[in-house]
Order: C-alpha cells, then structure tokens, then sequence
C-alpha cells in the first residue's frame, strides 16, 4: 500500500488531535474530506479487522456473498469442505470480476472474460488452452484467486488486508463480552433474518459508527416523535440512565441504557431467558439483564442495536436486534447494509415479530432510520463547507467523570448513559491508525 | 407472467385506473389520511428487498428480507408520526410525484377483487438538492369493491434498484 501524501493543514489537524480529543475537542472537517477518505482507505480500512458476513448467510457449503473491504470487492464463500474462506473478487489473469451476483451458491467461478476457472475456495483449476498457449508456462498453484486473511467470532466473519495485524482475538480485546448480547440470544446464538437492505447515502461513515457507540443522547430529540407517541414510557426524564463501556485503545464503545422497573431480559421469551441463563457468565447476565437498549460498535464501521420494540405504541413488544456496516465510498458517502439478527433458536412467530419490529424501526424505511440518516446527511454537509475547516465540536460530555470501580465487565465503564467518553476513545483510536508509521 | 384480462370490463378497468391515480394524488398531496382510508382493514402493504442474483436463480426479490412489511395498522404508526412535529425525515416534506402507468386488470381470488399490475415511476425532491431521487417500482395490488369505489387488499411493490439511491425511504409507494 502506498502512503497518500498529507496536505501541511491536514497534518496540523491530526497533529492537534492527538491533544485535543483528550481535552474534549474534534475537528468537524474528519467528517466530509477528500484527504482523510483516503488516509483511511490505506491508513485504517487496510489495516484494521473489517465485517465482511454473518456465517448465517452462507449456511451450505457454496454458498457465497460478495462484500467490500474499502473499494475491494471480496467473495466470502463456505468451500466443499464446509470452511469460510475469503479471496479478492478479482480473476488473476485480467483483473474481471469473478462473481457478480450478491449471493448465490457455487462450487467453481468461471472468468467471463477468457475463462479461468477457480474452486470456490480460491484454486486455479482450469486455464483454457494451457497446453496449447502457456505451453508449460504457467503455473496454476501460483496464480489462485487472492486470499483474504479471515477470522470469526461467535458467527461474525472478519477480514483483513494486513498479514501482520494483531489476531482478532486480540483486536476486539475484551469487547466480545458485550458483543455477545447481540451474537448468543439463545443457546445457539442468533442467525441473520435475510438479506440484508443495502442503500446509499451522502453521509460520511464515521458520523453512524459514532451515533452507534453508544449516543444516547441523540434519542429524545432525534426521534422525539418515538416518545411522542408512546413507544417509550421512560419518557425523557429517565432516559440519561445506564452505562457507557468503550475498550480503551481498541476504539470498540457500547451504550446500555436502562429503564427503571423494566423487567429483565424484557421482550425476549421466557424459554430464550432461560437458555440466556445457562449459556452467558453471571457477569454477563448482570450486565445484560439491566439493560434495555444496547447500542455498540466495532471499530471501524460495524454497529448494533437491541432494543424492545412493540408495533404499536402501548403494547408488549419483542426485542430486535439489528447489524449494520457503515461502507465508506467515498468523503461524505457511504453504502449502508443493514440486517436483522433472530435468535436461532426462537419459535417462527417470535423471529417473524422481530423482523417486522426491525423494518418498522430500524430498516430502510424504518420510521427511526429515516430520521438518523436526515440529521446525518446534514451534519455531512456541513461538515464538507469551507468554514469547517477550522470548526471543532465539544466532546467534554463525562470528561471528569470516573469509571466505575464494581462494573462486573471488561474495558471502561461510566454511567450515565448520555456520555462522549466512548467517542474519545474511538476518534483516539482512528487517529493512531491514521498516523501509525508504517 | 401470464396475463389474463378476460372477464374485467371497461368500466372496472377505467375505474380502478382512476382510484389508482387518486390514490396518487392523494399521496403527491400529502392528503396521508385521505390515503389510508383507501386501504381495507386486512390490508398488507409489502416491499421486498431486491438481490443481483445470477440469472437461473430461485430468486431475486427476498421471500424473507422486506423494506416494508406493514399492515393497516402499522401504515397508521407511520401516517400518526408524520402528524407530529417530529418526523424529521419529512420536516420539510419531500415533493413526490407518483407516476402510474401500464395499470393492467385481471380477475382476483374472490369475485369482488381484483389483481392489479401496474408500473410506478416515483420522483422525490427534498429541500434545496438539485439531485432528485428515483424510485422505479412494478406494483402488483389486490383491489376490492367497496361501494362505488375501492379498497387496497393488498399493495406490493417491488423496486428495480438492488442498492436504493436514497437516504431513506421517507415515502410511500
């Protein structure tokens, strides 16, 4: 990878951040600029651990999806011996696209072009007139389809493009306890509902993945309408409650908000809580119980949201839980692919709800998306003018604010909810990568 | 798709393109309760989410994954929240403009329901963007007798676009 060469102002700001953010201070202009995009693409989305599927979606063996790590088309396939793998959607001859379908099943992919043929796990097989024009030339095992260094947690399958980074173990370093409440609903675990909405929108991709890091401060007034009607009898007034836990330098954050007198584990049914039981730590069962909604992300760009949900204000509802990846495209836009995770182990009726919970509120024309992405397509907007440029905004929000000491999980815990101690921690950790030498 | 437009008279056909163009304008007017009043209680109001698969697949639109999945009262969430002062999405609204055409009528399940295609070309300006979005739908509705005039049964729609070139979809199709 080469090194983007940094404008003198660009470095000035990054160097000014180092200091700033501690002190509570962000540039707007890292949200909407052509020289960070690019920073990045080579600084941080070729370096860190990305989200390229949910095993769930690739169940049988050939079943592959096609996903992005920065502007790398990937195919994510289960080979013939039932193993993820992950290799460049790039033919090694001329550079076609291999697969040009979203999803599908396959146990070879053929070039369009001259016709190479690949196993779906990546080998170089078949060379039309191999004898006849290589003539001996040409070695197969050489020029197999580009491998993607891949890693999974509990279902999550990751990629990166950087053979010397940490494991991914070692890089969520802590944050799969929490990740858990999302990825276990059930003895086993939670699947993807279908496939997932995918959407575009001018907006860059850091304003989403710092929302779902835990701002629960944004709920009462983005989605004021939300209260108006009912859906939350917490009303305002209760809503700063709960916790803020973000892994210091790791850049990974989450929002536990509470609602006082909520039972536990409300909205999910009784035979899941019981599973819940025996499968999480009691730690976990502490901390998970509480919480009512749980808003987190992996650093960089993947998020996730569980929250009960009823379809019409005022009535029992069931909880939904929804992944989303933040794809950047481009300064100030991004694909958004947003997906639904059930339990596995729930009844029909109890996944059907769930969805129906998700597209109501949290899909693409999820009554509460709609509002995010209109605040985040402005705030992009803005932040892409010339006077941004020199513009900060405060993240002081909890800067004295201790952790907390008897917090039963790992990483740094505050309470309230309403905090910008997790955005510290990520824009902390996004400027290490931006500025890591090589 | 086999079409069958035997046993649907003239007066039906014209009648229903009529509803079908009211039931434009009263979203194109922002008349959103006009609007729901067009739906029958049982209705069903489905957008499925669209996959680039290859060409033999079983496919394309997802039998699981729907952009919505709403019944009347849902729809009626959605109508009450644009009510408020709150919808953000919509505050200012969005000009729309639905473009109904190729309305074809076939006979339904039961004798007073009919199964209507039609295409929906849908513009949405919002605020100051000079880029519109465009929606490009094929509709496939369940319309039933109601008096003189119709109820939507059952409105599905389904977009051309795999990846939506919107922020949202603060609309209705």
């Amino acid at each position: 990878m080469s090194t983007p060469v940094i404008s003198t102002d660009v470095q000035r700001m990054l160097d000014d951040m180092r200091d700033g953010i501690w002190q509570g201070r962000v540039p707007a202009r890292i949200f909407n600029d052509q020289e960070i995009f690019e920073l990045e693409r080579e600084k941080l989305f070729a370096k860190a651990w990305c989200f390229l599927a949910h095993e769930s979606e690739i169940p049988k063996k050939g079943d592959y999806v096609t996903r992005y790590i920065a502007d790398n088309s990937i195919i994510v396939v289960r080979d013939e011996h039932g193993n993820v793998r992950a290799n460049l959607n790039m033919c090694r001859h001329r550079g076609n696209v291999m697969c040009k379908s979203e999803m599908g099943n396959a146990s070879h992919f053929r070039c369009s072009y001259h016709g190479w043929v690949y196993k779906n796990s990546g080998e170089l097989i078949g060379v039309p007139y191999f004898k006849e024009g290589y003539e001996g030339q040409l070695d197969r095992k050489q020029w197999g389809l580009v491998p993607i260094r891949i890693d999974t947690y509990a279902g999550l399958i990751f990629g990166t493009l950087d053979p010397h980074a940490p494991s991914l173990d070692e890089y969520l370093g802590g944050f799969q306890f929490y990740l858990d409440i999302y990825l276990k609903q059930g003895a086993n675990g939670s699947e993807v509902h279908g496939p997932p909405d995918h959407w575009i929108a001018e907006t860059d991709w850091k304003i989403c993945a710092e929302n779902f890091s835990g701002d629960g401060y944004h709920t009462p007034v983005a989605h004021q309408f939300g209260f108006h009607l009912g859906y939350f009898p917490s009303s305002g007034s209760t809503h700063s409650e709960g916790w803020a836990v973000n892994i210091p330098g790791k850049g990974h954050g989450i929002g536990l908000g509470h609602t006082p007198g909520m039972p536990a584990f409300f909205g999910y049914p009784d035979e899941l809580v019981k599973q819940m039981h025996e499968s999480l730590s009691p730690e976990q069962l502490e901390v998970f119980s509480k919480t009512r909604t749980a808003v987190g992300s992996v650093f960089p760009n993947l998020s996730f949201l569980i929250q009960p949900f009823s379809l019409v204000p005022g009535e029992p509802g069931v909880r939904f839980c929804t992944m989303r990846l933040w794809h950047p495209i481009g300064p100030g836009r991004m694909e958004m692919w947003s997906w639904c995770l059930v339990p596995r182990d729930a009844s029909e009726e109890y996944k059907e709800a769930a969805y129906k919970a998700y597209t109501l509120t949290f899909g693409q024309a999820g009554t509460f998306e709609q509002d995010d992405f209109e605040n985040w397509i402005k705030v992009t907007k803005a932040a892409g003018s010339t006077l941004a440029k020199n513009i900060e905004f405060p993240y002081v929000m909890g800067l004295e604010r201790p952790q907390l000491e008897d917090f039963p999980g790992p990483g740094h815990a505050v309470s309230p909810y309403v905090t910008d101690t997790n955005f510290r921690n990520l824009w902390s950790t996004w400027l290490d990568y931006l500025t890591r030498e090589e | 798709m086999t079409v069958q437009l035997a046993g649907v008279d003239r007066d039906v056909r014209e009648s229903i393109r009529d509803f079908l163009y009211l039931e434009a304008l009263a979203l194109d007017e922002r008349r959103f309760r006009d609007w729901l009043e067009m739906f029958a209680d049982d209705a069903r109001y489905e957008v499925p989410v669209r996959v680039t698969r290859e060409k033999l697949s079983e496919w394309e639109l997802s039998p699981n994954s729907r952009i919505f999945d709403d019944t009347k009262e849902t729809l009626d969430v959605r109508v009450k929240r644009l009510e408020t002062d709150f919808a953000w999405s919509e505050q200012p609204p969005s000009r729309t403009r639905h473009f109904v055409t190729n309305v074809l009528v076939q006979p339904g399940e039961r004798a007073d329901e009919f199964l209507v295609l039609s295409n929906c070309m849908i513009y949405r300006s919002r605020g100051d963007e000079t880029t519109p979005s465009l929606f490009s739908a094929q509709r496939r509705d369940v319309l039933r007798e109601n008096g003189d005039g119709w109820l939507i049964v059952h409105r599905w729609a389904a977009l051309d676009q795999a990846v939506v070139n919107a922020h949202n979809m603060s609309i209705f199709i």
